[in-house]
């Protein structure tokens, strides 16, 4: 009896607090519902008379006005109150108006803490640095921002200049929509590709740079067999040795796949692998159709050549597995020649090789990526991570003033004028612009646009600009103009990045999916044990645990298995609606 | 037949040493020698991790380093200890444990003495309803929400209420109460102690073994505890060391995550990290081996019903 009367009582606690949960805020919801966005723009026109601020290239607000934004707080250069009495943040709001109420959070756990407080309710108006909004769209707490960018004349002016319609309609969802307002890149850039050891290859007798025009991966092969006897005859290394041995290719880096490595390598050959295996199916601009890159002559070809790598002695297997600070303590010590490096890494792998072999024992040299079936660089999107805008700022500031927030968003993350501010700070204090070059202002040196302390031994004399002040920080100043996005590249990587464009052309884009939630559903039931299959077959395939000969049609069958066939008819069908 | 009876003659004579059996001396060796490597598979890490910690990164990074400093030097615990806000974390932490573990101590056994007593009115509604909230909570984003409501983020509170009560270890203390003599509260009571005066000055004094297992299980909880700071402490300057510590190793690992933006990478040298480690880990390990013998008292003497 006790016991009934003990659950009784729960079960009415369990229902009294589930009701308390549902609060007074639904029955506000029921007398004045929030408007639909179609609701919303219905009545923008009325708005746009008798503004407080003007708009434009430039914005300022005639009234103080705050918005909250959340801030992605990297450790290595963390944000200071300094930063908001005389840094980036005063200076946005003594040109602007705007005071933003910044809620910080370390970089490392952004993307779980803004997924924390937009389910919570409690996310900020601006949420910038957001590389993938899907999971919350459905949950109504974004804006579907792509219905306000009228309201917002850089960003429109740039998606006319660089025809950037057809990027955009890559992450427009179903609905028509997009909710995130993307950093957007004039052209792309391949960040990721080989560093490898020049003095090596010179020894060997290659010269990468006379051939890296056209070469293909066969020549990359024929090379690194040259450089490897070299290496044995001077006593560098054994015959048993490899000296490829790759990172971000292991278990937690490479997620399983073969990342970076199978990536760079499948583009040139026209397939998703490694970081790009969820891309397995590509579309075919010819027939207008999409199709299984995994199975196709393409594919074979690929993990034939990957696998030759690793039969020929040159690419250790454990590339595959390894952390990869394994990997760059190998090249540091001088055990391997040639690795994947992107352009954020070239300063530690330089200062790793310095303290492994000292300065003035080697020669590095960024190479173009070798070539395939096609002449295609692995890079295709025009897109970067973007700014997502949340409900409760609508709900908040009312229509109005949530246009002129947005106004002042499109100021701060598509204008020139933000743009500079933000990565070079004030003219004639931390940078001056010299013979038409943006060069940083004497006492200053900045890590994050690559100006390292020219007198390291004196940490008085100069300052770094970016943990002063906050200036060149990650969360605003991506994409852009070419020449914005390189004018404080190194000679070295703008070099690089010409051969690039000169070398290799660009893939089109895939058209987007416009799938329903259901079919997105199925999608996922389906692709997940495709992708795991392929990954594990790939694998397989190239460090040589299976013959590709002869279990090829074994490995196509799996993939049938795996409803390859259903998925790649279901994308079909949703493209042909 | 004859050797076992020998045997069982000399077990039960006190004083007289038994000769063991061949297979029994072989069966200690092989289990001495299991130990030995279990031992050198526990200590090699965290060996390998001092070692680092004392050597210089070019050592590290040639690969040099094993069990023994290479390039012996100090320089990493003085930066480490010197610049950068290390030793705030730390203070931190210090702050955190001590105070995160006197109050929940002490809740603790202000909620389990009374749970102890069969006389009290409810018990065995009160008892369940306890025990309840171990198998079902509220979730992360209630708790989000309440602590935001309560605006109590990036506070001191932020970090310890949320844990300051174990259930499990209130129902470790409950056992240890209900199997102390009743008779001794009896006795306090007819010399004119209040419910207080007894909990106070008779049952706590009597309850150190439980108290001290209650303050080394939440003194390590609280120490490494970094999913409260995770959630509710975006300020830096309140950060405990865990969350530090947790930071610089992912971020070093997702360095190269393949959605960040590569500008954005960091990389912090092996011996730094290393370093750190060893400095979080060394007060733990300092103070377990003088209390570790609590560790399983408390457990057996919260598992004794009275």
């Amino acid at each position: 009896m006790k016991k009934k009367l003990l659950s009784s009582l729960l079960a009415v606690t369990m229902v009294v607090s589930l009701t308390a949960c549902g609060g007074d805020k639904g029955t506000e919801k029921t007398s004045e519902p929030a408007p639909s966005p179609e609701a919303i723009v219905s009545s923008e026109e009325e708005v746009v008379e008798q503004l407080d601020y003007e708009y434009g290239e430039h914005f300022h607000s005639e009234t103080p006005v705050t918005y909250s934004m959340s801030f992605s707080d990297a450790s290595w250069y963390p944000m200071t109150d300094q930063w908001k009495s005389e840094g980036v943040f005063a200076k946005i709001t003594e040109l602007t108006n705007v005071t933003l109420d910044l809620t910080s959070i370390d970089s490392n756990d952004y993307n779980d803490k803004i997924a924390l407080s937009i389910n919570a309710g409690d996310a900020p108006y601006i949420i910038p640095k957001t590389y993938d909004e899907s999971m919350f769209v459905d949950g109504g707490a974004i804006v579907p921002v792509s219905k306000w960018t009228e309201f917002m004349p850089n960003f429109t002016n740039f998606v006319e200049t660089y025809d950037m319609q057809a990027d955009l309609d890559t992450i427009t969802r179903n609905d028509g929509n997009f909710y995130r307002l993307p950093g957007m890149l004039e052209k792309p850039l391949q960040d990721y590709t080989f560093i490898i050891r020049k003095d090596l290859f010179d020894a060997a007798g290659v010269d990468v740079a006379a051939i890296e025009k056209d070469w293909t991966y066969d020549d990359l092969y024929d090379a690194l067999v040259k450089v490897k006897a070299y290496m044995v005859s001077e006593g560098m290394c054994s015959e048993s040795d490899y000296i490829w041995s790759d990172l971000w290719c292991g278990q937690e880096s490479g997620q399983g796949s073969g990342g970076n490595l199978l990536k760079l390598m499948g583009f040139s050959y026209g397939v998703g692998s490694g970081w790009a295996v969820n891309d397995c199916i590509q579309f075919d601009q010819e027939k207008n159709e999409w199709y299984l890159s995994s199975t196709t002559e393409n594919y074979k070809q690929f993990v034939t050549m990957a696998n030759k790598f690793v039969e020929g002695g040159i690419l250790d297997p454990e590339t595959f597995t390894q952390d990869d600070s394994t990997a760059t303590n190998k090249f540091f010590r001088g055990e391997t020649a040639i690795m994947s490096v992107n352009r954020g890494q070239i300063a530690t792998f330089e200062s790793g090789l310095q303290e492994g072999l000292g300065a003035g024992n080697y020669e590095t040299y960024l190479c173009v990526t070798p070539t395939g079936t096609n002449n295609y660089m692995a890079e295709n999107t025009r897109l970067e991570n973007g700014v997502m805008i949340s409900k409760k700022a609508y709900d908040e500031l009312g229509e109005e003033e949530f246009i002129k927030m947005l106004r002042f968003v499109d100021w701060l993350f598509y204008s020139d004028e933000a743009y500079d501010l933000i990565k070079w700070g004030i003219e004639g204090e931390t940078y001056n612009v010299v013979d038409g070059q943006k060069v940083l202002a004497d006492g200053w040196f900045c890590g994050g646009l690559g100006y390292g302390d020219p007198t390291p031994e004196d940490e008085t004399d100069n300052k770094d600009m970016r943990l002063e002040y906050g200036y060149a920080g990650g969360n605003f100043w991506y994409g852009h103009r070419v020449d914005q996005m390189t004018d404080n590249f190194t000679p070295e990587l703008q070099d690089y990045n010409e051969r690039v464009a000169e070398y290799r052309t660009l893939r089109a884009l895939n058209p987007a999916l416009a799938s329903t939630a259901d079919e997105n559903e199925q999608i996922n039931l389906w692709k997940t044990p495709l992708v795991d299959n392929i990954n594990t077959w790939t694998l397989n395939f190239v460090t040589g645990k299976k013959d590709i000969e002869a279990e090829w049609d074994t490995y196509v069958q799996s993939c049938v298995d795996a409803n390859a066939d259903n998925l790649v008819n279901l994308y079909n069908e949703i493209n042909a609606r | 037949m004859k050797i076992e009876t020998t045997d069982k003659k000399k077990t039960f004579k006190p004083g007289v040493k038994v000769k063991d059996s061949w297979q029994y001396r072989v069966f200690k060796v092989i289990n001495v020698i299991i130990m030995l490597i279990i031992c050198a598979a526990t200590l090699y890490p965290f060996l390998y991790l001092v070692a680092q910690s004392f050597s210089s990164e070019a050592a590290i990074i040639k690969g040099q380093v094993s069990i023994f400093p290479v390039d012996f030097n100090l320089t990493t615990y003085r930066s480490v200890l010197m610049k950068g806000d290390f030793l705030n974390y730390y203070k931190n932490t210090i702050l955190y444990a001590v105070i995160g573990t006197f109050f929940s101590v002490f809740f603790s056994a202000l909620l389990a003495y009374p749970l102890s007593k069969s006389t009290l009115r409810l018990n065995k509604f009160f008892t369940p309803f306890i025990i309840f909230t171990m198998y079902f909570g509220g979730g992360m984003i209630p708790n989000y929400i309440l602590m935001t409501s309560l605006g109590l983020r990036n506070t001191t509170l932020s970090f310890i209420l949320p844990g300051l009560i174990g259930t499990y270890y209130v129902l470790l203390m409950k056992s240890f109460f209900q199997s102390l003599p009743h008779e001794l509260e009896e006795a306090g009571e007819i010399d004119g102690l209040s419910k207080y005066g007894v909990f106070f000055r008779i049952v706590l004094p009597i309850s150190k073994p439980i108290i001290a297992t209650m303050v080394l299980f939440y003194m390590a909880g609280y120490w490494s505890n970094w999913f409260n700071a995770f959630l509710y402490l975006e300020d830096r300057s309140k950060w405990p060391v865990a969350y530090y510590l947790r930071q610089i190793i992912i971020g070093a690992s997702t360095s190269a995550d393949p959605g960040a933006v590569s500008a954005e990478s960091m990389q912090v040298a092996a011996n730094i990290k290393s370093c750190s480690m060893v400095l979080m880990a060394v007060p733990i390990i300092c103070v377990y081996p003088f209390i570790q013998k609590y560790f399983v008292q408390g457990m057996m003497l919260g598992g004794v019903k009275g």
